[in-house]
């Protein structure tokens, strides 16, 4: 059997679901071995293979245009959807932002904040992104596995991704499951 | 009984018990977050929906009584779709923020449940409205954002503590818990109690103090006994890393079922002061710090040839917050090892208790309750939880205070006698009752006839009747002679927690340190009042026995560091003469002591061996 491709992404996020991975420690070796691991947002292959892939994994909350494209395109090309951490599964600490009002969020990041310059403005160039009402990325894409926690634990995350990596949809019950 | 089938199992269960209750009984968990197993049932929630076999739907098993014969299955997979069905609702209607919620990780009731059902995510998203978050209490605040709506709190509120402070505004998805008719929890009628946070089974009330300090997992739990009055209810210490995180009341306790006021919850957390770590003794003029063999044979020193001195010798006071062995050993010592004429508690204004003759428990269910000095709103404030909650259930509340008084607002009859013939107004309701003329009685009180003969007449309607009897100088007689005539119960609430075991040690007298050579002051951790500085200032020789630092211990001559509340351990004689633990929920500093050890070690440095027996008389 062919080893099955993962890809991972990220939208709007900490980046500590990815800390939390690479605390799987030398366990990281055993799953090395077990897929083909192709794009990620810290190796040089950005995307996922066109040809499509067999697991896709998304960190971050869909908080702008562009990572509602990513994660299209994420579930275009994978088989399997994999929403990692609270922000992909709930929306998270960055949903707090959706109980302000967008222009007053850039605002106060962009204009009113202690150590920005007078006169700055709200970036407003079409080719960026544009913000909009924060979504857990089930909102956006159909997920087929939600792997919750802020971040996961590690040893959530490598029993998630071991029994993608075997085939398997896992399971998360009892120690396993955590929201926090 | 009534005869059913709960999962194939075939369960008996008194008529009118709950499904859910039978089940418990039977071990069959269901799952539920408005239930709760002191508030009435309440079917709010939904969680706990049953299959009964010929019912047309669901049921929820907390308001479903058992009837013969019954069907029901807690678990099939209907029950189960509708349970996921269920949570998911509750958490799409609000901002239930696991991350940084202080109740995740096992403490949450809601979580739980979710994580019983396997849920990985919420089916449905919130809608982000927020909520309002009221902040504005000193001990405790209410996240609306957390709220499921279940009630407990409100219910906790009125049918445990009597308070009725907590309700509900507006209606469906606009329903939010509030306090009063809107007011800021911090400005309510709130009382502190702290019950609806106990009863919380999300995140939405929580205590400022024990917040993000730890899950349930992380600590320790040491059921005690409160220290903050005669009641002695139970409480439960929750402690991490020796540190003291939260007071809850024990449930199992059978004086206080559960319930706690803001004494004995909140304000011992409060910061006590600079903690004295080490016996000090004074040398050219300051105090030093010293060894406990050094501290021990300067205090011993100069006590011991104060034996028998009576007026000449040493005046000593004890805090009625010690532990019985250490009264027991302190009225033994300075008593009658050094026949100190001057023993006392610092509680010393407080008269002999009234003898009781009934339980706390008695004014669960009394028709009729009577204070006779006692402000059950200011101290001893759970007993005033008891009498508060049976109100609307038609229990009459006389109150006869020649003072303020905060249950008098509540009162069906209040008698306010002047100050000190607080007897006369109890002889004229006796004098009424036993339809004897009692118009001498009512012109002592101060009182007019006919609010006598109300209260009279409640007190001869009524089946059973509670005096709860303050410490009041003369009133032994009259309230005997009332409970003679009707049959009444006689509760008696009296000073601090220990302050029966003083009087029964013969402590209850006035502290008189002038022209005393020395004074000792076994003060444990209380803040010595300013009348007790002025007094021990000018003795010839202070021996403070202390937790924290105080202007008594800076005026003292030798200093012994002792013990908390929190890190004693003995017993407290309550107001029914139970004597009840007192645990060690932390681990005292090193070179700290118990005050009975202190007390034994100067003992025995002056050649005395401490021999009384503290339980003799309880």
């Amino acid at each position: 059997m062919a080893k099955p491709k993962v890809c991972d992404d990220w939208l709007a996020g900490c980046a500590g679901c990815e800390m939390s991975l690479l605390d799987i420690d030398e366990r990281i070796l055993q799953l090395v071995d077990l897929v083909d691991l192709r794009s990620t947002p810290i190796t040089d292959l950005k995307t996922p293979d066109e040809s499509g892939v067999d697991v896709g994994i998304l960190t971050g909350a869909v908080n702008n245009t562009y990572n509602e494209e990513v994660a299209h395109t994420m579930r275009k090309r994978a088989k399997i959807v994999v929403a990692l951490g609270d922000c992909a599964v709930f929306g998270g600490v960055v949903a707090m932002r959706n109980f302000f009002k967008l222009e007053d969020a850039l605002q106060r990041a962009y204009v009113e904040t202690e150590s920005t310059e007078p006169g700055s403005k709200v970036p407003s160039d079409p080719e960026l992104a544009r913000p909009m009402t924060v979504k857990a990325v089930g909102e956006v894409v159909k997920v087929d596995v939600n792997v919750p926690g802020c971040p996961p634990e590690a040893d959530v995350i490598f029993y998630a991704l071991s029994e993608l990596a075997q085939g398997r949809i896992p399971e998360l019950k009892g120690e396993l499951l955590h929201w926090h | 009984m009534v005869n059913l089938k709960i999962d194939g199992q075939e369960i008996s269960a008194p008529e009118g018990t709950t499904v859910l209750r039978a089940a418990e009984a039977a071990g069959i968990t269901i799952p539920k977050l408005c239930d709760h197993k002191e508030l009435t049932p309440y079917g709010g929630c939904r969680l706990c929906l049953v299959e009964v076999e010929g019912a047309r739907t669901l049921q929820p098993s907390c308001t479903l009584p058992v009837s013969d014969k019954m069907v029901v299955w807690t678990n099939t997979p209907q029950v189960r779709e509708a349970r996921k069905f269920v949570l998911t609702l509750i958490f799409s209607e609000r901002n239930h923020f696991c991350m940084y919620c202080p109740v995740s990780g096992g403490d949450c009731e809601l979580q739980n449940s979710a994580y019983a059902e396997g849920m990985t995510h919420w089916p449905l998203q919130p809608n982000w409205q927020p909520y309002p978050v009221d902040a504005s209490h000193k001990d405790f605040m209410l996240d609306n954002n957390r709220c499921i709506l279940c009630r407990r709190c409100i219910r906790a509120c009125g049918e445990l503590v009597g308070n009725f402070t907590l309700g509900v505004e507006e209606r469906g998805a606009r329903t939010m818990v509030m306090a009063d008719l809107g007011a800021p929890l911090g400005e309510s009628t709130c009382i502190a109690c702290g019950t609806c946070i106990q009863v919380c089974p999300t995140g939405a009330l929580i205590d400022r103090a024990s917040a993000y300090r730890g899950r349930e997992k992380d600590t320790q739990r040491i059921a005690s006994t409160c220290a903050g009055c005669s009641l002695g209810c139970g409480i439960v210490m929750v402690t991490r890393d020796n540190n003291l995180l939260r007071i809850e009341g024990d449930w199992d306790a059978p004086v206080n079922e559960g319930l706690l006021c803001e004494v004995g919850r909140f304000r011992p957390l409060d910061d006590p002061g600079e903690r004295i770590l080490t016996p000090l003794v004074r040398k050219d003029g300051a105090l030093k710090a010293a060894t406990w063999e050094e501290a021990i044979a300067v205090a011993a020193a100069k006590l011991q040839p104060l034996a028998g001195k009576n007026g000449a010798g040493v005046a000593a006071v004890a805090s009625p917050r010690l532990t019985a062995e250490a009264l027991c050993a302190f009225s033994d010592l300075f008593g009658h090892k050094l026949g100190s004429a001057s023993l006392a508690t610092t509680d010393e204004s407080i008269p002999a208790p009234v003898a009781s003759t009934g339980a706390l428990a008695d004014l669960k269910d009394a028709d009729c309750v009577l204070t006779v000095g006692a402000d059950l709103v200011a101290d001893h404030q759970v007993a005033g939880f008891f009498v508060k909650r049976s109100l609307p259930k038609g229990t009459r509340l006389i109150v006869v205070d020649a003072g303020e008084n905060r249950m008098k607002p509540l009162a069906d009859c209040a008698i306010t006698p002047k100050k000190g013939a607080e007897h006369s107004a109890v002889a004229g309701i006796v004098a009424a009752i036993k339809g004897q003329p009692g118009d001498e009685f009512s012109k002592q009180a101060g009182v007019v006839a006919d609010v006598i003969a109300s209260a009279a007449s409640m007190i001869a309607a009524a089946g059973k009747v509670v005096i709860v009897a303050g410490p009041l100088k003369g009133v032994s007689g009259a309230l005997s002679e009332l409970a003679g005539a009707t049959g009444a119960k006689i509760v008696s609430v009296y000073g601090k927690a220990n302050s029966r075991a003083a009087a029964a040690y013969k402590l209850a007298g006035a502290f008189e340190p002038k022209g005393k050579q020395a004074v000792f002051l076994a003060l444990g951790d209380e803040k010595p009042s300013q009348k007790l500085v002025q007094q021990a200032q000018g003795a010839p020789f202070v021996v403070v026995q202390a937790a924290y630092a105080s202007q008594l211990t800076a005026a003292a001559d030798v200093v012994f560091p002792v013990e908390t509340w929190a890190e004693q351990e003995g017993h407290f004689v309550n107001i029914e003469g139970r004597a009840q633990e007192a645990r060690r929920g932390l681990t005292p500093p090193d070179d700290v002591w118990s005050s009975l050890r202190v007390l034994q070690s100067l003992a025995q440095k002056m050649g005395y061996e401490l021999t009384a027996d503290w339980q003799k008389g309880f």
